[in-house]
């Protein structure tokens, strides 16, 4: 499988092109660049070399069957993942160039400069205002100003800030789960990071949530590079641009959404996306 | 179609055994009926307990309980001001050594090394020091510290009943630790949180008050617990002067008061007793109160 | 290339609903060669119950479309089929319509035979032999390509209809002298040169239909190739 020895990159034309606009060119404005990426829970190998390069202000899919790796992965741009005991890595990840393992990042300033929204809401037991203002005052900021200041863009950003404003100092418990989520994406921009991780995002929300959720994503792309970890593959089709599907570990394709699901060049994707699996 | 799809829905549900229903009918009132009666009578330990000491405790409760001194035996009159502060004082002392060591090892158990070797046996030894008889505890302290400063005292007592109410407290507040969803942390950790931001801000807060519900039943035992205190703090007929002074507790007085042949020092433990229990109780509900999740 | 049926789906009702779709263009695609053959029947043979059978049974064909798009948007509404299976569907909802538009030629040619039929019969008939024979086996091959997923059958088809554009095109000169010579069957010639036409159309649906299939079996598309 060619995947294997080299980054797989998108075609740049597909075979039937319905538009002529394929503006990413491989090799260039690879945000985000997996290389050779092994990683281990204890004995077991979760990601088998994946090499993949992420392009910036652009929503990437990930999509493949449970235990496939694609969370994995997702939750190594941020070195999560390090959370938990006996795991170690091989290969490398880098981002705008720089190794997230290179001992001079800070794993603190890493995860800041990376927003991450999980699949099961997850805002704090504090009021709206606190839980958006959180990142800000573990890093010592606590002028007013600035945290107001950042409630409001990040609300409105989340699309949040009509339904909230008004109860800015009520318990983030009392929301809906889809405002719920929002709020925690409101939270994870708060740090202006430039990628966004999503795990799952919607997987609890019902579908009008998930609508709104879906509708933010596509509108934070122009600000943010946007890596999203979804089952639900008519998500991964309306929201992204590039798909990458796994299996077992292994990336078995990445290209432009519109050609994983028209046309995709391997048989495990097809199998997959088609309801045909195993 | 066959027959049985063709059941009328008049029959449809008396079809199903109706020989067996009346039995099982029986049954099921029967056995629903004796958790019922058996859960009652759990509750008649307990209450015939407060009933009892109401009854003999309110005779004597008035102010003078709280601002007098003990009587001389064979005199009538006074109260047991000097147990009631020493008990709190006690139990302060305890807290003060306890709740920071439980918390803090609780913490180390659960968020830093939930599975290193010290951690499992900082766990091990909890439980076993669970299952301490209170007496050893008391022991300790006499020989740790009444030996070396060779003075009864109030440091002593709170030492020993620190002691005592040590694993408890490290249990609970771990057990309410890992009741704080991983959701949190992850959230945490996710926007650039150290460890201990994540458990000063987010973990130690939301686990509060599970905690403060172990401490409260830490308080409780402390504050009824005679034998550590028998042979630490001793007694004492006087107001607390100091730490390092032989002191009064409550505990202490109803067992003293209990076994004297004079009727009203007897009447006077009953009411130390209501007052104990009332003191517990009160400051249960005022720490649930306290310390009650603002945001659920 | 002959591409295997792919694997059934985890989803039972999913894979029933394909085939059914399926069943549904070839039932219609096997009508639509019957109402052929019989209108040229009735043409050759001059025999205007064969041209009348044609007309009549043409409704039913009208009905399979429609049934076609139904079962085609139930599959897409129900399903939300991706990659091949949409390609399938697609292509199907389209091949329907091509198959319609050649039972619609077929009654055509039915009409305009009995028209001839009415009328001295023209020795000029037997130039049709070859465009009609043409136009036959290419929209046969046009469904065997499409049960069997045959996409180089389909392919070669396109070519197939260059020659029949050339036939036709011959022909309709051929007949145009014809008339300026033989002026009172003027009406009879106008006839052939229709039918003509009709025969030219059906190899274009043969070939829309080829398309679709190249569409739905390598999602490659074919149309227009040459203009670009």
């Amino acid at each position: 499988m060619s995947t294997e020895e080299h980054a797989a990159t998108p075609t740049e034309a597909s075979e039937w092109p319905l538009e002529p606009t394929n503006n990413f060119a491989p090799g260039e404005n690879n945000f985000i660049k997996v290389d050779n990426f092994k990683f281990f829970y204890g004995k077991k190998e979760a990601l088998h070399g994946i090499n993949l390069e992420i392009p910036s202000r652009k929503v990437t899919a990930f999509i493949g069957p449970s235990g496939c790796g694609k969370s994995t992965l997702l939750r190594n741009f941020n070195r999560m993942n390090e959370l938990i005991p006996g795991v170690r890595h091989e290969g490398d990840i880098t981002i705008h160039g720089t190794s997230i393992y290179d001992p001079s990042v800070e794993i603190i300033a890493l995860r800041r400069r990376i927003g991450m929204v999980f699949q099961k809401s997850n805002p704090f037991p504090m009021s709206i205002y606190e839980n958006i203002v959180y990142p800000l005052r573990i890093a010592g900021q606590n002028t007013r100003s600035v945290l107001d200041e950042t409630v409001e863009r990040c609300l409105r950003s989340a699309a949040l800030w009509d339904e909230a404003k008004d109860r800015l100092n009520d318990s983030a418990l009392g929301l809906s789960g889809g405002q719920m989520q929002r709020l925690c994406i409101a939270r994870a921009v708060a740090s202006r990071p430039e990628i966004l991780l999503m795990d799952e995002p919607c997987s609890a929300l019902d579908p009008i949530a998930t609508a709104k959720v879906e509708e933010l994503i596509i509108e934070l792309k122009k600000d943010f590079t946007i890596v999203i970890v979804t089952h639900n593959m008519q998500q991964a089709s309306r929201v992204s641009e590039l798909t990458a599907f796994f299996y077992l570990g292994i990336l078995i394709e990445f290209d432009n959404t519109r050609k994983i699901f028209t046309n995709p060049s391997m048989k495990q994707t097809e199998e997959y996306i088609t309801g045909r699996f195993g | 179609m066959t027959s049985t799809a063709a059941t009328s829905p008049k029959n449809f549900f008396s079809d199903a055994g109706k020989k067996t229903s009346l039995l099982r009918l029986f049954r099921n009132h029967f056995l629903t009926g004796l958790c019922i009666a058996i859960s009652l009578l759990t509750l008649v330990p307990l209450f015939s307990i407060i009933v009892l000491v109401i009854k003999n405790g309110l005779p004597l409760l008035s102010t003078n309980l709280f601002t007098q001194l003990p009587p001389a035996p064979g005199l009538d009159g006074g109260g047991f001001g000097n147990a009631i502060v020493g008990t709190l004082v006690m139990v302060g002392i305890s807290l003060g050594f306890s709740v920071p060591l439980g918390i803090l090892a609780a913490v180390f158990v659960n968020e830093y090394a939930s599975v290193s070797w010290l951690a499992s046996v900082v766990r091990f030894v909890a439980k076993l020091l669970t299952g301490i008889p209170s007496i050893i505890c008391g022991v300790f302290a006499f020989a740790a510290v009444v030996m070396t400063t060779h003075k009864f005292s109030a440091l002593a007592g709170g030492l020993a009943l620190a002691i005592l109410i040590l694993p408890t407290i490290l249990l609970t507040a771990e057990q309410a630790l890992l009741g704080v969803p991983y959701a949190f942390r992850e959230a945490s950790f996710g926007v650039g949180a150290t460890p201990f931001q994540t458990i000063w801000c987010i973990v130690l807060p939301e686990a509060m008050p599970a905690i403060m519900t172990g401490v409260m039943l830490a308080v409780a035992r402390a504050a009824g617990e005679t034998a550590p205190v028998l042979f630490t703090a001793l007694f004492s007929q006087n107001w607390i002067k100091g730490i390092m002074e032989p002191t009064a507790s409550l505990s202490v007085l109803i067992y003293n008061f209990a076994s004297l042949p004079y009727a009203y020092h007897i009447k006077l433990a009953w009411s130390a007793s209501l007052i104990l229990v009332v003191l517990v109780t009160l400051s249960n509900i005022l720490a649930q109160v306290i310390f009650a999740p603002k945001h659920h | 290339m002959y591409k295997e049926p792919a694997k059934p789906h985890t989803l039972t009702n999913f894979t029933t609903a394909l085939d059914q779709l399926r069943s549904s263009v070839l039932r219609m695609s096997s009508l639509a060669q019957l109402n052929l053959q019989n209108s040229i029947k009735g043409l050759l043979e001059r025999d205007d119950d064969w041209c009348n059978n044609c007309i009549a049974d043409d409704e039913e064909i009208d009905l399979l479309e429609m049934q076609i798009d139904h079962e085609g948007i139930e599959v897409m509404s129900r399903f939300q089929p991706v990659a091949s299976d949409l390609r399938e569907v697609i292509s199907s909802i389209k091949i329907g319509a091509n198959i319609e538009r050649v039972a619609d030629q077929a009654v055509n040619i039915a009409r305009r035979a009995r028209k001839l039929n009415e009328q001295p019969e023209l020795t000029e008939l037997h130039l049709l032999d070859n465009p009609i024979r043409l136009s036959l086996t290419m929209f046969d091959d046009a469904v065997r390509a499409f049960a069997e997923r045959n996409t180089e059958l389909a392919v070669e088809l396109k070519s197939r209809d260059k020659e029949l554009d050339l036939l036709n095109k011959e022909l309709t000169d051929t007949l145009i002298n014809r008339m300026q010579d033989d002026s009172p069957n003027l009406p009879s010639y106008l006839n052939l040169i229709f039918i003509s036409r009709c025969l030219e159309r059906i190899g274009d649906h043969a070939c829309n239909i080829a398309e679709d299939i190249v569409f739905a079996v390598s999602a490659q598309d074919i149309r227009h190739l040459g203009k670009q």
